[in-house]
This record gives C-alpha cells, structure tokens and sequence, in this order.
C-alpha cells in the first residue's frame, strides 16, 4: 500500500465516504463476493459482510440487511493503538490503511475496533504472500487512486453502496448526507465513522438485550463457524 | 430465526491472561525483594524474591512474543522509528526492557552483596516492577468501546492483583519463616480486601451500564465465567482469603498458606475472565 499516491489532483484534500441505503440492499451479497475476489480474501474472514435480521411479526416480515466494513473512521482507535504505527490514516482521503510488512499481529488493533473491521489473515494462501498480519478494507485505496468506485460499489445491482468525495459539494455522497437522514454506526465511540447509512434498522445497530437468550440455532452456526476457523 | 449473524472471532486468547498472571506475580516480587531493604523480617526472601522474578520475566516474556502472529517482528516494537507512544503497548514493551535491564544489575549487585547500591537500585526496579500491572491495566482501559476493560479502575485492580499475587507466591517461598510470613498476611489481606472492593465496583457500575456493558454483567456473571468470576475469583480468591486472614486465626501458617493458593488460583480467574468474557458480546456484533 503506497503512501505517496496522489489522491487529491490538485487543491484541497478529500474526504472519502460510502453511504449505504439499506432501503436499496436486497441481500444479494455481490458486494462480499467482489470484495473477496479483488482481494483473494481467505475462508472464515471478510472485509464487507452483510448480516441480516428478520424483523417484524408473520405475517409482516421482512429481513433487514446490514452492509459492514471498516467505518475509515476520523477518530480511529485501532491507529491510536497500534503500538508499531503499523496502521495509519492517509491524511488527503482519510483512508485508514495497514502496513503489512510492519504489523507485527498483536491484535490491538482488533480489540480496539469498535466495528470488528479487522482480522487476523490465516497463515497460509494460496495465491498471496500476506499472511499472519491483520487485514482490513481499505475502500479500494488502489482503485480510487486511479478513479474508479471500490469493488463492492462497482457492483452493487441495487445501488445501494454510493461512494465519494465528502469535500465535494457536487458529490452524490454530500447530497445524499445532506438531503436524508443518515446514521452512523456506534456514535458514542466518538470514532467519527464515515460510513454513512440511510434506514438502518435499530435492531442491527445496536446490541440489542435479546443477544445474551442466544438461540440454539446460532449456537450450532457458531460451533460450525468455529470449527472452521482455525488460523 | 434464519438471521444470518457473521461471527468473529475474540481479538485476545487466553494465553494473554497467563501473560497477565506471570507479570502480576513477577511485579509483587519485586516489591517484596525492595520491601526486604526497610522490612528486616522480610531479609530472608530478598534473593529469592529476585530471582524468581527475573526467571519469571523470561517466561512472561517468551509468552508475549509467541502470542504475537509475527513473533520475529518483536522487535519493531522497540524501534524508535516505528514506536507509537499513543499505544499503552508500545509503553510497555519500553517498561518491560528497563525492568529487565534493571533487574540484571539488581541481580548482580546481590550476588556481590554491594549493600551500598542494592537498595537504590531495588527501589528502580520495584518502580519499575509497578509500571508493568499499570501498563496491562492501561492496555486494557483503552479500548473505548469494551464494558469493563473501558473503566479507570483497570490499572489499579492490577496493581491490587499484582501485590496479593506477589504476596502469595513470597508467603509459599516463605513457608516456616513465622515472621515473613507475619508481614505477607497483612499484605495479602489488605490487597486481597482492595481487589474485592474494586470487584464489586466494577460489577456495580457493569450491571448499571448501557446493554453491552448489561449484557457484558451477565455474561461474567452466568455459566462457566461465572463461576470462575464470582465463584474463584470474587469469593474463592478474594473475600474468603480476606475474612480468613482477618479473622483470629488468620496468623496461622496454615491460613496464611491456604489463603495464598485461594488468591493466587483466584487472580489467575479474574485475569482469565476480565480479559474474555467484555470480548465476547462484541463477537456477535
């Protein structure tokens, strides 16, 4: 990851930003699939997921998805805690990045983010050499640099996922800050997140009380889970 | 039902809490080797003391670089070029170093029994040895959004932990010496008491939290944790060893020997617990 690159052609910096309308996600997971494919993401370990809820009373139900990643937070923690400044904000884009060749997998990174955006890569791969170290999405630094959207916008068939400039008065992301409700996950961390989501539902916001009556089902899917994540 | 919940997995494993457990242990020592300088009866154990410390460094020590990914790249951590003075471990690994240094010449001015610069520099290393609870403490509080770890108490329940855990490893080393063993008691009594206080603060202010710090409570306080947290911990390992240190018999070795294996098996509980259990709720999330 290049720290030099131009972000900024010239005048001011950028301010990069998703928003996410989870009234356009269907749940198709294209996102997850491209961000594994531009990334050979390993088993067991995602830098977007999409968890849903169902939501409601049969017979008006209906699943509420929650696109995640990493928040390329104002604020981050996991910089602040990196003993090895193996993780730094690029300051024109605010994206927050990691030195692979200097993580040293301490995993205070891990603990300290609020979002679960980041994770250990297994030690062996296929087709990369990064391994042992902690990865994280880093909004396509390689793409956005030479102009393109991130993977997972690319592809996004619902347009869900809508990427840019915050800085950019004339940017379909300031628009749509500026014209719809939007929420950010976890505000009272003070992380500054800059994730945005339109009609996010409250119930994948925030842990909810019911988390601690764990179904059985979950139980099962997080013994299968664990069983398959061995690093 | 049919949620699809991604899980992830707990950032730190248990062999952190061992780490957590060897460093307490090591750092009490320390203080009883500098206690033996101002407390005569406490002479017996200042090599001893030393020593074990020092051995125990070197096992805290190999258990923080095998738990990192990249154990070879323990040294960028000690690289002015690269240290984050904003990270309480980048702290720590400067804390762990001078302790190291300063525990090796303590060593060797006892070896050649320099009464002269003895005291002095088991009072640096005894700093020094207080540094490290503190760090792991601070280690802990930082993260913001983690129920109990997130409380300023974190730092001195360790320093508490380190002393009884210190004391109790002094009061076994000391077995049949009644007069070490007089001034391990009120040692272990009184951290014994703070760490139990500093328990029922933190569970206090837990249970009255938000729903992670909630829900946080009932996970440390329900199942398996809670047996360790409420069951080994609070009680086994830190209100019964002070009742029965304060009660009339609590001068007997027998108590004093009991009641060192009651909080030494107990600081390893709560170490265990207090560094799980406020990660697993944020697995779910």
């Amino acid at each position: 990851m290049s720290e030099g690159s131009k972000v900024s052609a010239g005048g001011g910096k950028k301010r990069y930003a998703m928003v996410v309308d989870t009234r356009r996600c269907i749940g198709c997971m294209a996102c997850q699939v491209a961000c594994k494919a531009e990334y050979d993401t390993p088993l067991g370990v995602n830098r977007t997921w999409v968890p849903y809820k169902v939501v409601g009373k049969y017979p008006n139900v209906k699943k509420q998805f929650l696109p995640r990643l990493c928040n390329h937070c104002e604020d981050p923690p996991c910089v602040r805690n990196c003993p090895v400044e193996a993780t730094f904000v690029v300051e024109d884009g605010g994206f927050v990045l990691q030195r692979y060749e200097r993580c040293i997998g301490c995993r205070s990174c891990m603990a300290a983010c609020p979002y679960n955006a980041r994770f250990m890569l297994p030690s062996h791969r296929t087709y990369t050499p990064i391994t042992n170290v902690v990865d994280k999405c880093t909004f396509c630094f390689h793409r956005v640099t030479q102009n393109l959207v991130p993977a997972c916008v690319q592809t996004c068939i619902g347009r869900s996922r809508v990427f840019g400039d915050l800085n950019d008065p004339n940017s379909e992301v300031s628009y749509l800050v500026a014209k719809n409700a939007t929420q950010v996950l976890r505000p009272e961390e003070g992380t500054k997140p800059h994730v945005f989501y339109i009609g996010a539902d409250r119930n994948t916001t925030e842990f909810g009380r019911d988390a601690y009556q764990k179904r059985e089902v979950m139980e099962l899917e997080r013994s299968a889970f664990k069983s398959h994540f061995k690093i | 039902m049919g949620d699809y919940v991604w899980f992830h997995d707990v950032s730190w494993h248990a062999s952190y809490a061992v780490y957590f457990f060897v460093i307490g242990i090591l750092a009490g020592l320390s203080f009883i080797s500098f206690g033996s300088w101002r407390t005569p009866a406490l002479r017996p154990l200042r090599e001893k003391t030393a020593y074990a410390s020092f051995v125990l460094l070197g096992l805290g020590g190999m258990l923080l670089i095998a738990d990192l990914s990249q154990p070879m790249r323990f040294l960028n951590i000690l690289n002015p070029a690269y240290l984050n003075f904003t990270s309480p471990l980048a702290w720590g690994a400067l804390n762990i170093v001078a302790f190291s240094i300063a525990s090796i010449v303590y060593i060797l001015a006892l070896r050649r029994r320099d009464e002269k610069n003895g005291q002095l520099l088991a009072l640096i290393t005894a700093l020094l040895a207080l540094g490290l609870p503190i760090y792991t403490g601070f280690d802990l509080t930082v993260h913001q959004s983690r129920p109990v770890w997130n409380t300023p108490i974190m730092p001195v329940l360790f320093v508490a932990l380190a002393i009884a855990s210190g004391s109790a490893v002094g009061a076994l080393l000391a077995a049949g010496n009644t007069e070490a063993q007089k001034v391990l008691r009120e040692y272990m009594l009184w951290s014994a008491g703070a760490v139990a206080v500093m328990l029922v603060s933190i569970m206090g202010t837990t249970n009255y939290g938000g729903s992670a710090a909630e829900l946080t409570f009932m996970i440390m306080t329900t199942g398996t944790m809670g047996l360790l947290f409420i069951g080994v911990g609070f009680l086994g390992g830190s209100v019964a060893p002070a009742l029965m240190l304060f009660a009339p018999m609590g001068k007997s070795q027998g108590v004093v020997l009991v009641s060192a294996l009651l909080i030494l098996a107990g600081s390893a509980a709560l170490r265990y617990v207090l560094l799980m259990a406020p990660q697993q709720l944020q697995t779910l999330y």
